[in-house]
């Protein structure tokens, strides 16, 4: 478990949900620690009765039979501990569904981890997704001020970052045009000016990088290589292994919800690119096995949904 | 550099071991709150922006929407319901303009969350903003609804018309009240069963016709007891002092004045300990929903 730093943590402050009271200035560069984030036995469970489908016909059978409890829930991430230091580029690799998402969310902050600790220091600045930017009917500009807003970044910090963010999006007339017309290439674009526009000591990057063109993913190069200079970190989940192995200083394999191989990035994605030729080797033998009707077609379990729920095919 | 660190986040630390009293999450709710005003101020700003663009009219329409429901209100219950009540698009009106507030906020509150899953899976902010932005942004519905009615009042009821209008504000604060405690608790039971946002809609329906809002319960007190013999004494009760009841019935008191049979009698001042209690009642029920808002909260972005 994380220790406690002693005064720190108020009742107030222990759930991290961001009652942001400033820290002082002195603190900040006075300490400068060199630890950015301590994850210790992080889990994360997902309750399956809960999630979209849920009915209240099926939610009442589950409150008075009590049953199935043990499959009702479902370990997104388990036993995740690692230690993130300030100018660490950490990438985040591994096969869809293993949870590399579900990491980046509760680093952030967006859901609360179901066991273990996480201990945050410093801004986080996000970019979870490319598809939603933050209001589809509000212009670039107005997305950078809502942007803001909910950071808690003050109204005029945010006006005076607002041509920087502008000036990097570069996205031309279209800052004045509402965002649903967007490429995504666009948007990508825009939410990384913003992620990166307020200095974040820790900045988190969620597959971001490959929609934009060769100049986009250039300048977002040098962004993060600024990022990473001024002794700050970067967690990035992505498939691009190239940009892992060119600008990651560490790689992390995530399969199954718990962290398979933790080093450079060179073995890291090494490791990654055999255990996928395994599985797709594992895959085209199954496949084969039951085209030659050597095992039924029913005992094969397709994986379903993103979370992994499970369900035989009839 | 100065600007990163105006706005530094305070340390992080998140444990599942963490389990936070009910007072501190009330605490933290609120200061979360504070310290977001701008947020929500941004946020109803976005609201009011959008609702402009994309047409022709744009901003005229904050004025044109309430106008015209209430033509349609004041159509549809004169001449088809034919009632003998005396100045009775007045009638309806004092109390159709608050109970449109309420509507408009328990809907608008009900979607809050499951509405903005997009932006709750990308960002960590105190996610009770959307819940108190729906019911503040139906606020600003209520502000036109008023300044016409008051506009109609004087131009062509003058004789309605009396200072007893000047509490209108004090009843809109109990309503904002009451109203914001069941958006908050709906917004985030929602999450959990959606089946509550199409029971909602259904509910507001019936709550045109059972609320004293086309009818008043100062014009059925004769047949009353015909009514009382028909639900019960128990469902008469409910009808008559519940929160909602009480308030437009106020509301209608201060605008219209008491209406009785084909008379109507000059405005009155609200009971003013009937609001307090509701004031009060309110005022719990809006902790109540905080807390279990707070404790639902870290779920929100596993499910939706």
């Amino acid at each position: 478990m994380a220790p406690a730093p002693p005064g720190e943590r108020t009742a107030l402050d222990v759930r991290g949900a961001g009652a942001p009271n400033p820290r002082p200035a002195s603190e900040i560069s006075a300490a400068a620690p060199a630890l950015a984030m301590q994850a210790r036995n992080l889990g994360v469970q997902y309750n399956l009765r809960f999630t979209r489908k849920t009915k209240l016909r099926t939610s009442f059978q589950n409150i008075l039979k009590r049953r199935r409890q043990g499959d009702s829930h479902f370990w997104a991430l388990k036993n995740v501990t690692f230690d993130l230091q300030r100018g660490e580029s950490l990438g985040v690799i591994g096969p869809n569904g293993a949870g590399k998402s579900t990491l980046l969310l509760v680093l952030a902050g967006i859901i609360l981890p179901s066991s273990g600790s996480i201990e945050v220091t410093g801004h986080v600045s996000t970019l979870l997704s490319l598809q939603a930017g933050f209001d589809q009917e509000l212009n670039g500009r107005d997305n950078i001020s809502l942007a803001g807003a909910l950071m808690g970044i003050d109204r005029q910090v945010v006006d005076s970052l607002m041509e920087d963010i502008i000036d990097f999006a570069d996205i031309g007339a279209f800052i004045d045009a509402p965002l649903k017309t967007y490429s995504s290439g666009m948007r990508a674009r825009l939410g990384f000016a913003i992620a990166t526009a307020v200095d974040p000591d820790i900045l988190l990057l969620d597959e971001v990088l490959q929609t934009g063109d060769e100049v986009f993913r250039e300048k977002s190069r040098q962004r993060i290589i600024e990022i990473l200079r001024a002794a700050r970190a970067v967690v990035l989940v992505t498939h691009d292994m190239r940009w892992v192995r060119e600008f990651c200083t560490r790689a992390m394999l995530i399969e199954n919800g718990r962290i398979t191989a933790d080093g450079s990035p060179e073995d890291v994605v090494k490791l990654h690119l055999e255990h996928s030729e395994e599985r797709k080797r594992e895959r085209a033998e199954k496949i084969a096995a039951m085209a030659r009707g050597e095992i039924p077609v029913s005992s094969v379990r397709l994986r379903r949904g993103r979370k992994g729920s499970q369900r035989p095919v009839d | 550099m100065h600007v990163a660190q105006a706005n530094e986040a305070p340390n992080h630390f998140r444990s599942s071991a963490a389990r936070p009293s009910s007072l501190t999450l009330l605490r933290t709710a609120v200061a979360e709150v504070l310290s977001r005003r701008h947020l929500i101020r941004y946020l109803l700003r976005a609201n009011l922006k959008k609702q402009g663009t994309d047409t022709i009219l744009g901003n005229v329409w904050w004025l044109l929407d309430p106008l015209i429901s209430m033509v349609i209100y004041v159509i549809v219950m004169t001449y088809i319901f034919q009632r003998r009540t005396p100045d009775f698009p007045l009638f309806l009106l004092a109390a159709m303009v608050p109970f449109k507030w309420f509507t408009g906020s328990i809907s608008g509150g009900v979607g809050s969350i499951t509405g903005n899953g997009q932006l709750i899976k990308q960002i960590q902010f105190p996610k009770l903003v959307l819940p108190l932005t729906a019911v503040v942004a139906e606020l600003v519905n209520l502000v036109f609804g008023i300044v016409i009615l008051l506009a109609m009042l004087v131009l062509v009821y003058p004789a309605h018309a009396s200072f007893l209008v000047l509490w209108i504000p004090v009843i809109a604060v109990v309503q904002l009240f009451f109203t914001l405690s069941l958006a908050i608790v709906l917004s985030a039971v929602t999450v959990f069963y959606r089946d509550i946002g199409n029971l909602i809609s259904h509910l507001m329906r019936l709550l045109l016709y059972t609320a004293p809002i086309i009818w008043s319960f100062d014009d059925v007190q004769g047949r009353g007891s015909q009514l009382e013999a028909a639900i019960g004494h128990a469902g008469f009760v409910i009808l008559k002092d519940n929160p909602l009841a009480i308030l437009l019935e106020s509301y209608r008191h201060v605008i219209y004045g008491v209406a009785n049979g084909t008379e109507w009698l000059p405005p009155v001042p609200p009971d003013l300990i009937q609001l307090g209690i509701i004031l009060l009642v309110s005022l719990g029920l809006c902790a109540l929903a905080i807390i279990l808002f707070k404790r639902l909260e870290p779920a929100f972005a596993k499910v939706l």
